[in-house]
């Protein structure tokens, strides 16, 4: 059996998945912990532009939004995400067509699941982000989503934000946007990173809290809801959760 | 700026209108301006008793000349008054909105002074922050009943939903416990707003106007008064189809004020729970109201609406998942509009059989005893043994879970799914 180790990058995927497609019985996975069967091939792959683009430009020529459905599926935070994307992409070779309305396969399902978890959590912290006035004006948000969701959630607060300058940072991956009212770039960071916060920072930060508190029912206790649209791992950074 | 102790009465005053959403509006942002509104609606945090927050919900004042007697803030309780003025207000929203607390603004009054007065205050709030804050983002207003006409258009103009809370389901129950208000009071304006927005909608050119993108809604409250399900039901129709509107959101009653013309105890979370299935029923599943409960029935406590209504009719049943229509589909219990949009979707590929189904996390519990797969049936013949079942089913905590209460737009699609 054969395992191709990539970088991480789409283009180390679609050069891998110029051999891999037709490889029957192969692994394709940018996971340093894999666990490798006994008699496995590695290759580690390095990124071919060629082979990349040629992959890229049949599945276009197939399936139009395949490009853009692979690329959320690898931008799941689980190990086996460029396996889903792979047999989904055989499945559009296969049938030299679209797929996504065959809802019933396996290929099409797993494929759905992997991006409707992405997306949702893009969309979850469109709301759960949270900004701190910083000294000078300008407002951080840091977060820590289980999926690489960045570059999705940044055009939603440019447009939303387009007036005011922030920095968008996720600590898991050490990136960050940032943002100065005209344009944006993405750069890699520290974990921690030292903002000091403007003076009325405190001071609206305590009155979210107490609006928090008072819109609350308490007679109707549903903490058990509230953990399942809020998930306990993303408070951290909410400081309405933060205590 | 508004202090912690006023922003505290203002929100707690707030808190029992039930709706938060900040869906139906696609406003965008402006040069130099700040924010916009997103079509889904976004959810910005949720409470310890499981609503989400997605608008700034807060009253500009809680000091009121009425008296209606469910209501904490009516003049002759003894509460905490405070009041803020719009500038206090927009000041808070955008402070909250820059640092993403919130999708906007949901902002209501108790009527202070006179009807006019009262919308005055809250008009001029809503245009400072279009105007002078340039603040693009979500405002719901809440609307007050016999304001003058005037000045309920021109909120329309700036805010991207209204409402008139109808609150008590009848004329009489109105009478008896909000004695300054009347039916009419509430469903003019709304009359007025939907045949504005509907000429608004009209016309055409560069210049259009945007008046109220996300339209209307209302509230009911169930379970203060006796009106039977079948009447509420009724009446939601009415509204649905007279005034357009986008949503009739259903507050379960609770006690916080006491008065022998009340009842003392919470009305049942259950209800409210069946009364949101059987709404859904009527806006995307093709039920009228009289279908799903007639006037003075109540809905079963034993299984959802949709259930109720496929157990009276069992002689559409069972359909042929592999050829029935849409139509047909969307009322077998158990599967919900996602699923049955799934259903037609994959059988034009391949033959589904109960296995595919479950693999597509169609619900089967339910549905196999209404469908075939390929002429196959798993359920029970027997109506009765059916009956049995589907009330087993619908036990336990689930209700509660699903309870739309304040449910996130996000949840909403899953929850098709249950019906
Ligand atoms: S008008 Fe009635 S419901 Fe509204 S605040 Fe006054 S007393 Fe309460």
């Amino acid at each position: 059996m054969n395992v191709y180790i990539t970088d991480g990058t789409e283009e180390c995927f679609y050069t891998a998945v110029f051999n891999a497609c037709t490889d029957r019985d192969c692994v394709v996975t940018s996971s340093h912990t894999v666990q490798l069967s006994l008699g496995a091939s590695v290759t580690a792959v390095r990124t071919d532009r060629q082979k990349c683009e040629r992959v890229r430009n049949k599945l276009t020529e197939y399936a139009p939004h395949s490009l853009r459905d692979v690329s959320v599926i690898l931008r799941r935070g689980s190990s086996d995400k460029e396996q889903v994307a792979l047999e989904y992409i055989r499945l559009i070779v296969q049938k030299k067509s679209p797929v996504g309305g065959m809802l019933s396969h396996p290929a099409v399902i797993a494929a759905r699941d992997e991006m409707k978890k992405v997306t949702l959590e893009a969309h979850r912290f469109k709301g759960f982000l949270r900004f701190m006035e910083a000294q000078g004006g300008i407002y951080y948000a840091p977060f820590a989503p289980d999926n690489d969701i960045l570059e999705m959630i940044l055009p939603h607060f440019i447009a939303r934000l387009k007036n005011q300058p922030f920095i968008i940072h996720d600590t898991l991956r050490g990136k960050a946007a940032l943002y100065n009212t005209k344009e944006c770039v993405v750069a890699a960071t520290g974990e921690k990173v030292d903002v000091p916060l403007s003076e009325c920072e405190a001071h609206f930060q305590a009155l979210w809290k107490e609006y928090y508190a008072a819109v609350n029912i308490a007679s109707r206790p549903h903490e058990k809801q509230m953990k399942n649209y809020m998930p306990v791992r993303y408070w951290k950074f909410m400081p309405e959760k933060r205590g | 700026m508004i202090d912690a102790e006023r922003l505290k009465i203002l929100t707690e005053s707030a808190k029992y209108d039930v709706s938060c959403s900040s869906s139906g509006s696609g406003r965008k942002n402006t040069k130099g301006g700040i924010g916009n509104a997103d079509a889904a609606g976004i959810c910005h945090s949720f409470t310890p008793d499981g609503r989400c927050i997605s608008l700034l919900k807060i009253l500009l004042s809680n000091r009121c000349c009425y008296n209606c007697l469910y209501c904490p803030n009516r003049a002759e309780a003894d509460v905490p008054r405070a009041s803020a003025t719009p500038d206090e207000i927009c000041q808070l929203v955008m402070a909250f909105y820059k640092r993403n607390y919130i999708e906007g603004l949901f902002l209501s009054s108790a009527v202070e002074g006179s009807p006019d007065s009262t919308m005055e205050r809250l008009l001029d709030t809503v245009i400072r922050l279009r105007k002078i804050y340039r603040f693009n983002g979500y405002i719901h207003l809440k609307g007050i009943p016999l304001a003058d006409r005037s000045l309920i258009s021109r909120a329309g103009l700036y805010a991207d939903r209204m409402s008139f809370n109808v609150e008590l389901p009848s004329e009489r129950s109105l009478r008896l416990l909000a004695p300054q208000k009347s039916k009419e009071g509430v469903l003019m304006p709304m009359k007025q707003l939907a045949a504005e927005k509907k000429a608004v909608g009209e016309e055409k050119g560069k210049h259009r106007h945007v008046f109220l993108p996300a339209g209307q809604t209302t509230q009911l409250i169930v379970g203060a008064s006796p009106e039977s399900d079948g009447q509420i039901l009724k009446l939601s129709q009415a509204m649905y189809r007279r005034f357009s509107l986008k949503r009739v959101y259903f507050s379960s009653y609770i006690p916080v004020v006491r008065h022998s013309l009340l009842p003392d105890k919470c009305a049942g979370l259950l209800r409210e729970h069946r009364l949101y299935q059987a709404d859904w029923l009527m806006r995307f599943y093709g039920f009228s109201a009289e279908e799903i409960a007639g006037k003075g029935e109540n809905l079963p406590e034993e299984y959802d609406p949709k259930c109720a209504w496929a157990l009276r009719h069992m002689q559409y049943f069972p359909v042929e998942v592999n050829a029935a229509p849409l139509e047909a589909l969307l009322r077998v219990p158990g599967i919900g509009n996602l699923g049955a949009y799934k259903i037609v979707r994959a059988r034009k590929y391949a033959k589904l059989d109960f296995d595919d189904l479950a693999k597509m996390r169609i619900v089967l519990k339910r549905a196999k005893h209404f469908i075939t797969c390929g002429g196959k049936f798993f359920g029970s013949e027997n109506v009765n043994t059916v009956k049995t079942m589907l009330a087993l089913e619908d036990k336990g905590p689930r209700y509660e879970q699903l309870s739309l209460f304040s449910t996130p737009e996000t949840s909403l699609s899953a929850l098709t799914g249950q019906l």
